[in-house]
């Protein structure tokens, strides 16, 4: 009898993506208790069970991995900024070895820290609503580990994309900063790898439950509650608000001769993150 | 009792009969019947999940023991997990004062 719940209960294990050393754990555990008891009846459908686990497993590891992720992102941004402000003079923009791939860094080097801070503080703030709950819907779930992957995936983009800066342009760029950037790059990448590998661990396991994700205005009700305009709801508008704040700090931080064009790049760039990562990211319906 | 109701405090009652010893999954489920003189009684295989949870959260550690010739799981508190306990009982503590100052 117990053999063949064993067998089950294996069966359903593997189908919700629970497998390797956690599945034979589990195994190795129900078979002690079953000898106990000797009652597979009173241990519940193995269906039920490895649903439980699925979902308990991954509700648990996905909030983990959102908020390991913010914090390695959090250090690999203090490593980019400190390279950043190393620079004392940029070199000249076509002295770069192969132009098309410079272009590329550089655009990458603007954008995906802000992507990566976007999608990295989302999670987080996925994670902090759902900081009491023992099983979540997979569809939030889903969501959290999607937030997760892209804000590591920008990260681990924007350093790649400094160390190609710094290649592409050794010849205008003093050689410690160079060799620094290398290593800097190097070391940032081990954790957020680690982190990536985490997550891709946990994203194996198949949550069962039913029910709808949040939306963004659950995950930041405690500041979009306490803007005075109705965003609920309006997920274009909360876009456009942002897009206008960040447009304001790019506007003034830029100066006189780069503010009014770094701005209008960054309402730009907000704006079309929203539209092409919006609906990926559970930020509108 | 409701499987619903017992759910969202049996964290709660897992730490708390960690607290006395550690001990292997049958043995906490046999005495999480024992104490509520029957009145928790659910799925026995729906512990083990919450079991691996609060161990991955930090709050029960594990390891392999052997025992009657098997292996078998022994889970234990850790210090976090005493320090949840302890909050959570003084939380549950003022709870059911409360409640029953409103309803006596």
């Amino acid at each position: 009898m117990s053999e063949r719940y064993l067998r089950e209960l294996r069966a359903e294990l593997g189908a919700v993506g629970i497998r390797g050393s956690r599945r034979r754990r589990i195994l190795a555990e129900t078979a002690d208790h079953l000898h106990e008891s000797g009652e597979a009846a009173r241990f519940g459908e193995p269906k039920l069970i490895a649903a439980l686990f699925a979902d308990e497993l991954a509700t648990n590891g996905a909030r983990r991995a959102a908020i390991s992720s913010f914090l390695v992102l959090a250090a690999a941004g203090i490593v980019y900024t400190v390279l950043f402000g190393l620079i004392n003079s940029w070199p000249d923009f076509t002295s770069a070895k192969l132009l098309p791939l410079a272009i590329g860094a550089a655009f990458t080097m603007l954008v995906a820290p802000q992507v990566a801070f976007a999608a990295g503080l989302l999670a987080v703030a996925g994670a902090w609503r759902l900081r009491s709950e023992t099983t979540a819907p997979a569809a939030e779930i889903r969501v959290l580990r999607r937030r997760s992957a892209v804000a590591l995936g920008s990260g681990a983009a924007a350093l790649a994309a400094m160390a190609v800066y710094a290649y592409e342009y050794s010849s205008g760029l003093p050689g410690w900063w160079q060799t620094t950037a290398f290593a800097s790059v190097g070391a940032a990448l081990v954790p957020v790898g680690v982190a990536a590998f985490a997550l891709g661990r946990n994203t194996r396991v198949r949550p069962q439950a039913a029910g709808l994700a949040g939306d963004l205005f659950d995950d930041l009700a405690p500041v979009v509650d306490r803007i005075p305009l109705r965003l609920r709801g309006r997920p274009w508008r909360f876009c456009l608000l942002v897009a206008a704040g960040v447009a304001a700090v790019a506007l003034i931080g830029g100066g006189p001769d780069e503010g009014p064009r770094n701005a209008v790049f960054e309402f730009l760039a907000v704006c079309a993150a929203f539209a092409g990562l919006g609906r990926f990211l559970g930020l509108r319906g | 009792m409701r499987a619903e109701t017992l759910k969202g405090h049996l964290d709660f009652l897992l730490l708390a009969i960690l607290a006395d010893e550690p001990t292997h999954g049958y043995r906490i489920i046999e005495e999480l019947k024992r104490r509520s003189a029957g009145a928790f009684e659910l799925p026995e295989g729906t512990v083990y999940p919450a079991l691996h949870r609060l161990e991955e959260s930090g709050l029960l550690a594990s390891s392999w023991a052997s025992g009657s010739g098997r292996r078998r799981r022994v889970y234990r508190l850790t210090p976090r997990g005493r320090r949840g306990l302890a909050g959570a009982r003084h939380e549950w503590r003022g709870f059911t004062k409360a409640v029953e100052a409103v309803v006596a």
